[in-house]
């Protein structure tokens, strides 16, 4: 069941579009649960298609096809990580291998302990800071080096709020 | 005149001695006749004679029974029953070439994706009843089991003219 | 009009229509995939690219309006070099299988590759592969890797199948055709995918490698399953059935065809066929030589017609039984002198009869429907039922029309519905009268007496423009269907609309055309069985699953002396007929279907029939000579058609015009009301037996479905197992909630072997705790 904050949340969405056009909101309402849970599971989207009065399927082709959806939980943090050609001139593989290291976790997995989940991400359109990555695609960290990547997650790690949802 | 001319050329066996000439000068040239069984004529890689089914190294029969043999032959010499297996890959479970009816004309390796119905050189096969040249699957595939060593050095001699 | 020009060919064409269209319909052929004349346009696949002149680019022919003095050119070098870059793109990721795909051989991409495509690929690097997918029994995804993503299965679902099961996940590269978390597709039209789609990805499952496509030889048939007449193209093979496709018929079924039409032919070759004449001799089956059992059928019809008396006998036989096989046994029992004769068997209300003023029909031409402003749908399982006429409503609403429903369950149509009343079966005739009260307020000016919901129904059907009502099976089986019939021809009038009947099965208009009716000193269907006869003559019927009433049903059968069954299958029979009597099914015999529109259709047999089986109409014509009736000499089907319908004007005799009904409501009974669907894969005895039918969601067992309020009254949580009683008999099934039936109302089907031993189809019904 989709919680009240996220009803209320679509309800505030649906205003913006005619009353025939509810489907255009499924894209705010699958940020809303990302937002929430951290990660969207078939049964929510299963409940914004109810909800929206559109077929499942369609919510799945949606979800699916924005790579910032994530249809599994990402931890607590997810860190996506651009590998684009700007970030990849400006040493994007050390900065990955550093937190691999750092997390002791490859791409598309998360930490032991849930915190820390590490993707791949396309380009964020800020290469002027490359390399560069975004937590739960929400704060922009850029200019990484192997200090300041260990201070960001020593940050978090103490519950800072980079990004917190 | 020309009646002096033939009484000459009759009495003399002039026509006879010609035609002699002829036997005599064969008699000492190469001969091309060769004594089979014992010696027998050099064939080509393409030659066209008993049909075979061939298998891949692993075992693994090649025939993935697309019927395009069954379809393109002119004498409708080949039946083919098709199932799938447990596997859940397409085999056949009958796979039968009429010899009798076979015009060898080569169309069904001509046709098969997968190289599984060859025509391999051998042409020394009989049948003492008729049913006898009724191949069947198991005997196809037994050919082609005895003369796999031909029948690989021969596609890859014709490979490059494909 | 609009004058183009495609390929130096003037053109005149109507403003609107595509390029391809009007390049189609001036027999210029367009390579396409995505493009299919009945769904949205998508142009996505890019094959019809075509130059028109002062466009910068090749366009999409499938997408690009026509515009005055356009002129195209579908095979200049621009045309030509596009489509050939596109035919190469398209084959990147397509697998080389074509050898055992089953699509070989009618493979649009297989046809367009040698038509448009090069000779060979440049692309040597690795072809990406997609997973196979488990979407039912019907539809085979086993090979997703030969997706072209043209969205055709995609669209035909949400656009005319009305619901989205398929879609297309992910992105570029990644993205595939597949359904919502690994669902199956339920759809009842969801064969037509396998049509629509132009390669090899959907595919039959139950035709997997059963043949390519060139060894099978067509034959066009006529569908036995519904009533709409459906053209089929039954594809045979080695003297067998191994496929059923739709022939495009735009005043039917257009170009489709539902999954029971296309998949009912696997019950044909079912273990149960009955293959050899059989008697029961000491209680034992012996097979015998059709001699044998015709002699003693005869006898023994002359025997019980000498003894008891002729009326004695009694003749029922389904629907689905051909007009010559109808038409000869109401000849056979009227020459014994018997009237007892009857083809409606799940009806109970038989008061019309006298009062019918010709053949009840759908009371307009099928394409009709799609012209329809407003429509009045009375008890009917439109969609299980009926399950193309329902698509063809769906695209009505679609354009604009309104859906009125009067029913007593409330399945989801999968189309807009703009009004609907739901209620208990023995309401129903009160909702119906309150729209007629309604109609007659809103024209006349009085002030409205009746209910919101008769009054929101009476306004749409007083919209002024094309209206209809039509009563469904579930109208038909009522046991007010008079009633019902009399209301429903009131509306109409008041609305200037037309009205008619969804007929139940293939012959449902046949059946009266060929006087397979009791006359007026007959019995009718359920008084022959209300009132055991000593004889019964069976035609193609299993009496506990396609009467109205199995157990009364059971019970005539097992207290008569001779039970004559007539039937493709071993089934029930055995435990209460005398004589079995192999007969064709509709793929191995001629005849003729009236569908419900009143159009005549004759077929002929596709393959010859199974063992020792006979065409129907061949066995009763033999049974004719043997009881020496005279009119029993015809040599073809087509000599027995044309008796049966000489001198008779189809067109003129169809009419649903009924006279003098008394249209006051009953009193409702009390206690638990029966409402029963038939459901879509056990209508009749060829669809029963179809395995993959048998596997499909639609066909699970039945269940008891009640309102939860009274569930919770009764004190039995969902899925728990309830005894649910009918007279003598009941059953215990699992209870099921639907909180949209109405109060006082259980859900159980019939036609079902798990419900069979209940009672009549309407009426009160008990549920307790198991």
């Amino acid at each position: 069941m989709l919680s009240d904050q996220i009803q209320a949340n679509i309800e505030r969405e649906l205003k913006k579009y005619p009353a025939d056009q509810r489907q255009s909101a499924v894209m705010a309402a699958l940020r809303f649960v990302q937002d929430e849970k951290g990660w969207i599971a078939p049964e929510d989207m299963a409940d914004i298609a109810a909800y929206i009065g559109m077929p499942q399927m369609a919510v799945f082709e949606v979800a699916t096809f924005y790579h910032m959806y994530k249809l599994k939980p990402m931890g607590e943090y997810t860190l996506t990580v651009c590998t684009n050609l700007s970030c990849q001139l400006s040493g994007v593989n050390e900065t990955l291998l550093h937190l691999k290291n750092k997390l002791g976790i490859g791409l598309g997995e998360i930490t032991a302990d849930g915190k820390f989940g590490l993707r791949e991400g396309e380009c964020m359109g800020a290469c002027v800071d490359a390399p560069m990555f975004t937590i739960n695609n929400k704060k922009l960290c850029g200019r990484l080096t192997g200090e300041k990547i260990d201070q960001i997650l020593a940050e978090l790690s103490a519950g800072g709020q980079g990004g917190k949802q | 005149m020309e009646k002096i001319a033939h009484f000459f050329k009759s009495f003399l066996l002039i026509e006879l001695l010609k035609g002699m000439a002829v036997t005599g000068k064969h008699l000492f040239s190469h001969k091309i006749t060769v004594h089979y069984p014992e010696e027998k004529t050099p064939q080509s890689f393409r030659f066209r004679g008993l049909h075979a089914q061939r298998r891949y190294a692993n075992g693994e029969e090649r025939c993935i029974g697309c019927k395009l043999c069954e379809a393109v032959c002119p004498a409708l010499a080949i039946k083919i029953e098709v199932a799938e297996r447990s596997d859940g890959s397409r085999r056949t479970t009958q796979y039968d070439i009429d010899l009798t009816k076979c015009i060898f004309c080569g169309f069904c390796e001509e046709s098969c994706p997968v190289d599984a119905i060859v025509e391999t050189r051998v042409l020394e096969y009989h049948g003492e009843k008729r049913g006898d040249l009724y191949y069947t699957k198991p005997m196809l595939l037994a050919v082609g089991e005895k003369h796999e060593a031909q029948i690989a050095k021969d596609r890859a001699s014709d490979a490059k003219y494909r | 009009m609009i004058n183009i020009e495609i390929d130096g060919k003037r053109i005149e064409t109507e403003n609107g229509t595509t390029v391809i269209e009007a390049a189609h319909k001036a027999g210029i052929s367009i390579p396409h995939f995505c493009y299919h004349k009945k769904l949205s346009i998508a142009a996505n696949c890019r094959m019809c690219l075509v130059q028109v002149e002062k466009a910068p680019k090749p366009l999409p022919a499938c997408a690009t309006p026509v515009t005055e003095g356009m002129k195209v050119f579908t095979a200049s070098e621009q045309a030509v070099k596009a489509q050939k870059g596109v035919m190469e793109f398209l084959l990147v990721n397509h697998p080389l299988d074509c050898p055992i795909c089953d699509q070989g051989g009618e493979c649009m991409l297989q046809d367009m590759s040698v038509g448009y495509g090069g000779g060979a690929s440049r692309y040597h690097e690795e072809k990406r592969t997609v997973l196979s997918k488990d979407i039912g029994p019907l539809v085979s995804a086993e090979e997703m890797s030969r997706c072209i993503n043209c969205t055709r299965c995609v669209r035909f679902g949400a656009e005319i199948a009305g619901q989205m099961e398929m879609g297309q996940a992910f992105r570029g590269e990644h993205a595939e055709i597949m359904t919502f978390v690994s669902g199956t597709v339920n759809s009842e039209l969801s064969g037509n995918m396998i049509d629509l789609c132009p390669v090899g990805a959907l595919t039959s499952k139950p035709f997997r490698y059963k043949a390519r496509s060139w060894e099978l030889s067509r034959r066009r048939s006529i569908s036995a399953h519904d009533s709409l007449g459906t053209s089929l193209a039954v594809q045979t093979k080695n003297n067998h059935v191994l496929r059923v496709l739709p022939i495009e018929n735009e005043d039917i079924n257009e170009c489709w065809l539902s999954d029971k039409d296309r998949f009912a032919y696997e019950g044909l070759n079912s273990a149960e066929r009955l293959t050899k004449p059989m008697i029961k001799q000491d209680g034992k089956w012996q097979e015998v030589e059709w001699q044998v059992a015709l002699e003693y059928a005869a006898n023994g019809l002359r025997h019980i017609a000498n003894g008891a008396g002729a009326e004695q006998i009694g003749a029922l036989a389904t629907a689905n039984s051909t007009l010559e096989e109808l038409y000869l046994l109401q000849k056979l029992m009227r020459g014994i002198g018997s009237d007892n004769v009857d083809f409606r068997l799940r009806q109970s209300d038989f008061s019309a009869d006298d009062k019918q003023q010709g053949t009840p029909w759908l009371g307009m031409p099928i394409a009709d429907i799609s012209r329809l402003d407003s429509v009045l749908i009375v008890g009917s399982f439109l969609r299980k039922d009926h399950p193309l006429l329902a698509a063809r409503i769906r695209q009505a609403v679609k354009k604009g029309a309104q859906a009125n429903i009067i029913h007593s369950v409330d399945d989801d149509l999968l189309m807009k519905v703009a009004n609907k009343t739901i209620v208990a079966p023995d309401a129903l005739v009160a909702a119906l009268s309150q729209v007629a009260q309604a109609l007659d307020a809103e024209k006349n000016g009085k002030a409205q007496t009746a209910s919101a919901g008769a009054v929101a129904i009476a306004k749409s059907l007083s919209c002024g423009g094309c209206v209809a009502v039509l009563l469904g099976n579930f109208a038909q089986q009522h046991p007010q269907a008079a009633q019902l019939q009399a209301l429903a021809q009131q509306i109409a009038a008041l609305s200037n609309g037309k009205f008619g009947f969804i007929g139940e099965a293939a012959n449902s208009v046949g059946g009266y055309l060929a006087h397979a009716t009791p006359g007026t000193k007959g019995l009718n269907a359920a008084s022959m069985l209300a009132t055991p006869r000593k004889a019964y003559v069976l035609l193609n019927v299993e009496a506990e699953l396609d009467t109205a009433n199995p157990q009364q049903a059971i019970a005539a059968m097992q207290s008569a002396d001779l039970v004559i069954a007539m039937s493709a299958y071993k089934h029930h029979a055995t435990s209460y007929a005398d004589v079995l009597l192999p007969i064709a099914p509709f793929t191995e015999t001629s005849g003729t279907f009236v569908s419900t529109e009143g159009r005549v259709q004759s077929f002929k047999g596709a393959v010859k029939p199974l063992g020792e089986a006979r065409p129907a109409w061949k066995v009763l014509r033999v049974l004719g000579n043997l009881l020496k009736i005279s009119g029993f000499d015809q040599d073809t089907s087509e000599a027995v058609r044309d008796e049966a319908l000489k001198g008779v004007d189809v067109a003129a005799k169809l009419s649903n015009t009924i006279s003098a009904i008394d249209t006051n409501a009953v009193s409702a009974a009390g206690g638990l009301q029966r409402v029963s669907d038939v459901p879509i894969y056990a209508t009749d005895a060829v669809v029963r037996r179809s395995a993959p039918l048998q596997a499909t969601v639609d066909a699970a067992t039945p269940q008891a479905w009640l309102h939860s309020e009274e569930l919770k009254k009764l004190g039995v949580q969902v899925g728990a197992t309830v005894k649910v009683s009918q007279g003598q008999g009941s059953v215990s099934i699992a209870a099921a909630a639907d909180d949209k039936l109405p109060r006082g109302v259980v859900r159980v089907a019939a036609g079902h072997a798990a419900t069979a031993a209940l009672g009549a189809m309407f009426g009160t019904i008990t549920v307790e705790r198991a």
